[in-house]
């Protein structure tokens, strides 16, 4: 049998180091900074060549209709609002909550997994509704101009894809994401019972 | 003094703490590592914030126990299943070295829940009760409390299973 103090010697005697030194970790905050920027670079760089994209054309084409100008418009700001949601989610890593009570921490990261569910399901939604809208109005004045077979397949090729994204990508990913997201909120509503000082 | 400097400093410091820690809460060593890589990535990312605080440990501290709760979320680790009974039954043979006695003490903080781990792992390195309620966000009498309690309970699930 032993009492908490003869613990406390095991725990004295002990030669476990960590194997991280000072330069692994100055090696690692290189390789990531390295990876985010990148990552950001491209994402932002990719989307930003779709909006040049789209005003290139709509500067050039002379469309007639109003409905191809409100179609540009569309295609215009879903590309400005996936950029600014990709800004917004990257300054959501927001190291000053790592300084909070654990309690406090806990309650930042259930917020922040429900915003990120909310992003990947709702607003992806009305984002695939705006966009399909947007393809449609810009079909009608391409149906005037071209023959009937350049509008149909184009339609058709812009539905498949729309829907094969939302329907069949989208789901997957969803269901995915909302029962490992539950599984993670339980975890830190128990874990935040622990840390509330409410004992007495 | 350079941030280079400065930060080696603050990880020569605090790292084999630290390391104690998500140690504790994770219950195995690999892990521990890679926690502990993590919290002091977020320590450079934020040292600057750091210069004028007087008590930086409570700040290491405080995002070494945030990283350890997040990566639980991400990881969903279950420490508790860890110590098996074939486990235990393993570390009772091995338990003469000094190595496998704090492996086995490890793997007992394991079973603890996941506020108690950060407490004791902070107890066992004698550190002040102020600075353990700072970190935890609990009153410093609740704070007794919890340790006498968690006292108990490591104790006596360390003999528990030391005693097959």
């Amino acid at each position: 049998m032993k009492d908490f103090d003869a613990l406390q010697i095991i725990w004295h005697n002990q030669v476990t180091l960590p194997k991280v030194s000072h330069e692994d970790v100055f090696k690692k905050i290189r390789r990531t900074k390295n990876g985010l920027s990148n990552k950001l670079l491209l994402e932002i760089v990719g989307m930003s060549i779709a909006a040049i994209t789209v005003l290139t054309v709509w500067w050039i084409i002379p469309f007639t209709m109003w409905t191809t100008h409100l179609a540009m418009l569309i295609f215009l700001s879903c590309c400005l609002y996936f950029i600014a949601t990709m800004i917004d989610n990257y300054r959501q890593i927001n190291y000053d909550k790592l300084i909070d009570k654990p309690d406090d921490y806990i309650s930042y990261l259930k917020q922040y997994k429900q915003d990120r569910y909310l992003l990947n399901t709702r607003k992806y939604s009305i984002y695939s509704i705006v966009l399909s809208s947007g393809f449609l109005l810009y079909f009608i004045e391409i149906s005037f101009l071209s023959p009937l077979w350049i509008t149909a397949l184009g339609l058709l090729f812009t539905s498949i894809w729309i829907a094969f994204s939302y329907l069949v990508l989208m789901r997957i990913y969803i269901k995915k994401e909302q029962s490992k997201l539950q599984g993670m909120i339980d975890n830190l509503e128990r874990i935040q019972k622990q840390f509330e000082d409410n004992d007495f | 003094m350079s941030k280079e400097v400065l930060f080696k400093e603050i990880f020569e410091a605090n790292s084999k703490k630290i390391y104690h820690l998500c140690y504790g809460y994770t219950g195995d060593d690999e892990s521990a590592n890679d926690l502990m890589q993590e919290t002091f990535m977020k320590v450079w990312q934020n040292l600057d914030k750091f210069r004028n605080q007087a008590l930086i440990s409570t700040w290491i501290y405080r995002i070494a126990v945030n990283t350890c709760l997040s990566f639980l979320r991400v990881e969903k680790r279950h420490p508790k299943d860890e110590l098996t009974e074939n486990i235990i039954e393993n570390k009772r043979e091995e338990l003469s070295d000094k190595n496998e006695q704090i492996s086995f003490l490890y793997k007992c903080i394991a079973q603890l829940e996941e506020n108690e781990r950060f407490i004791i792992t902070m107890v066992l390195d004698e550190m002040p009760y102020a600075e353990i309620a700072a970190i935890s966000g609990i009153s410093e009498g609740n704070l007794r409390v919890k340790i006498h309690r968690i006292k108990q309970k490591l104790t006596e699930i360390y003999n528990k299973y030391e005693r097959f």
